[in-house]
């Protein structure tokens, strides 16, 4: 499963992503927590939630990104 | 960094000046920090990458010196990027004293991170802990105490714009930089260890309150959501117009169209009148079209009013955080121009001043990006300035007549994007854009920077329109003009169907954007040939001050390429815009 998969307000925890720098400084890592907040249209971006901040990812890069679904609610 | 350059002149540090570096991760507010602490004015916003290159300013404290450089936001200090090989060379040049690492309360666990890895470099550091009063409206609580324990650096915290915990950080700074022999080990710790000790201290120092999320929360969250977003970005759009077209031509005519008329150019003609009688200079100086009239009526009474309301309207909304939703929300539609939706900030700050956003670019990390928002913005956006002058000239003609110019704008905008993406090699990045909180913006910090870019345009502005003016007048009077305009009648008259006076347009637009539009304003021309006027300049070659960043930035091959491309495109679109409506006239 991957993070552009999941539907919106969908939680789910990080299992492996692309060796890209700004993503763990970002605050994407294995084993993180993060919910859906939006999917834009034709191919655009998602935005997810990180704790407390929102991150915009694009569908190119959350296609790589393997996750796990998780009941909401865990953070 | 409003119409004029970024500095990168070399950095002079006295012999007995201490270095002090400002780091932390973007859109912490370093910027504000480094105004307040030197009373240097820079410019600062609610999204990463305002400051683009470095910046270094003098400060004191008591009757010591030293030099604050202000080192561009970065994310790690791995050197990936250009701009975090400038924050790496900083640190280990080996002359720094202190280094004052701003960190986001808000954020703490990532901006723990960046902490640790400026620790590593084992120079003296002294933490700020900026915006604690949004993170406790947030529910967010830290132990200062222990979080000090635990950096083993001072922490203090602050509310930089409000001046809070400023004159306490200043004294640790120059604390820290009498007490120089304690730190000087390199560690190397790896990426993982790293973010379990951040993990560790968070635990240990944050507790989060849960808080139901404020109207701003759900309103930014609203605003990344297509369906609520898109009528949220027309609205705000149609807000920004109102403000700016409606609110400009009203206060132009009530205040500034009178002050200047009736008193301003009424004073430079009695003035000029004691020195000069009668004859060319005085033609020159103050008559009709003199420097001293229309060389102050066009910047000061028509433009300024526009410029002035955009820039209210421009600084509110890169401090409120909104433009990088608008980037989410226009992503998949920029991509097709060949650049990512964080372009839009650039586009955006270009409806300001060209060179604010091509300097901008410069947060792109894909070269051909920097190169097709750059073109985009000299060819397809109209500056606020000219802005002011279309408003002028189409605005009391007919409403629809201005409207048409932008929609003709914006499809330029979009078929050269395309055609560029083509053309232009290389791929873009994508997208990977951290979405900060709404917030409303400190109206200190706002009317400051209002106040900064307005005065930055009077300055920048008044003096290329003096001369121009001047210089145009001179030709006028020395009968020159004449001659040029009948060398240039086949273009003007015969392709683009307007008269021949119009050459003044198309000289004077060379130096400034505004002056390409203004000098018809004297023309009593049809509605198809002020559009067609306005085509031309709008597509025009760009201002110098534009053409000279280009060459900075990209190189003199580039920027004369661009120069005579969207000449050639302004004429081609201006005339084929005649040639068409002329023919349907015929037909009809």
């Amino acid at each position: 499963m991957f993070l552009y998969d999941l539907k919106k307000e969908q939680a789910c925890r990080i299992e492996q992503l692309p060796t890209i720098p700004l993503l763990n400084s970002l605050g994407l890592r294995e084993g993180m927590n993060v919910s859906i907040k939006s999917h834009q249209p034709l191919g655009g971006p998602i935005v997810i939630q990180i704790g407390r901040r929102s991150v915009a990812v694009a569908k190119d890069i959350a296609e790589e990104i393997s996750v796990e679904k998780i009941e909401k609610n865990i953070s | 960094m409003d119409c004029h350059g970024v500095e990168e002149e070399k950095i002079e540090v006295g012999r007995d000046e201490l270095k002090i570096l400002l780091m932390g991760n973007p859109n912490v507010g370093k910027s504000v920090f480094f105004s307040k602490l030197t009373g240097r004015e820079v410019m600062s916003s609610n999204y990463s990458g305002t400051t683009v290159s470095y910046t270094h300013g003098k400060m004191q404290y008591s009757d010591k010196q030293a030099t604050l450089i202000d080192v561009p936001g970065t994310y790690s200090l791995k050197a990936t990027s250009p701009a975090e090989e400038v924050a790496v060379d900083f640190l280990q040049d080996g002359e720094v004293d202190v280094v004052v690492c701003v960190l986001d309360a808000t954020n703490l666990e990532r901006n723990l991170n960046f902490a640790l890895q400026v620790k590593e470099f084992g120079l003296p550091v002294v933490f700020a802990l900026n915006l604690i009063d949004v993170a406790q409206n947030q529910g967010v609580s830290i132990d200062v105490d222990r979080l000090e324990e635990e950096l083993e650096r001072p922490v203090i915290p602050t509310v930089a714009i409000r001046n809070v915990g400023m004159k306490e950080l200043l004294e640790e700074v120059w604390k820290a930089s009498a007490d120089q022999t304690q730190f000087n080990e390199q560690v190397s710790v790896t990426e993982d260890e790293r973010w379990q000790a951040v993990g560790r201290i968070v635990e240990e120092v944050q507790e989060v309150e849960h808080r139901h999320p404020t109207f701003l929360e759900k309103l930014g969250d609203l605003a990344v959501k297509p369906v609520t977003g898109i009528p949220i970005a027309c609205l705000v759009l149609l807000i920004a117009l109102v403000i700016v077209v409606g609110g400009g031509k009203g206060l132009r005519a009530v205040f500034f169209l009178p002050f200047v008329d009736n008193i301003v150019v009424p004073f430079f003609r009695s003035i000029v009148s004691i020195f000069i009688t009668e004859g060319l200079l005085f033609n020159v100086l103050v008559g009709e079209y003199g420097a001293l009239v229309k060389g102050i009526e066009w910047p000061f009474a028509l433009v300024l009013p526009y410029v002035f309301l955009f820039y209210i309207v421009l600084s509110f909304l890169e401090d409120s955080g909104y433009l990088p939703r608008v980037a989410v929300l226009l992503d998949s539609t920029l991509r097709k121009l060949g650049i990512q939706g964080g372009n839009i900030v650039p586009l955006i700050m270009g409806y300001g001043c060209a060179i604010p956003a091509i300097l901008g670019t410069r947060a792109n990390t894909s070269p051909k990006e920097r190169l097709v928002t750059s073109s985009l913005v000299v060819l397809a956006v109209p500056c606020s300035a000219q802005a002011g002058a279309f408003v002028a000239l189409l605005g009391d003609h007919s409403i629809l007549a201005l409207v048409l110019v932008y929609l003709i704008s914006l499809a330029g905008l979009l078929l050269a994007g395309v055609i560029l993406n083509k053309v232009i090699p290389g791929k873009s990045d994508p997208m990977l854009l951290e979405i900060p909180h709404l917030l409303l913006p400190d109206r200190e910090a706002l009317f400051k920077k209002i106040w900064l870019r307005t005065k930055s345009f009077m300055i920048e502005a008044e003096m290329p329109i003096l001369l121009g003016v001047g210089f145009a007048a001179l030709l006028v009077e020395a009968g020159l003009l004449e001659s040029i305009n009948s060398y240039l009648a086949p273009l003007t008259t015969g392709w683009l169907g307007l008269p021949t006076e119009a050459t003044m347009g198309l000289m004077l637009g060379i130096i400034r954007r505004e002056l390409a539009v203004l000098p018809l304003l004297e023309l009593d021309l049809s509605t198809l040939q002020i559009v067609v006027g306005s085509v031309v300049a709008l597509f025009y070659i760009p201002c110098i001050s534009a053409l000279g960043v280009l060459i900075k930035e990209f190189g003199v091959k580039i920027a004369i390429t661009i120069g005579f491309v969207t000449t050639f495109i302004a004429i081609f679109a201006g005339g084929l815009i005649n040639q068409v409506v002329s023919f349907i006239g015929i037909l009809l």
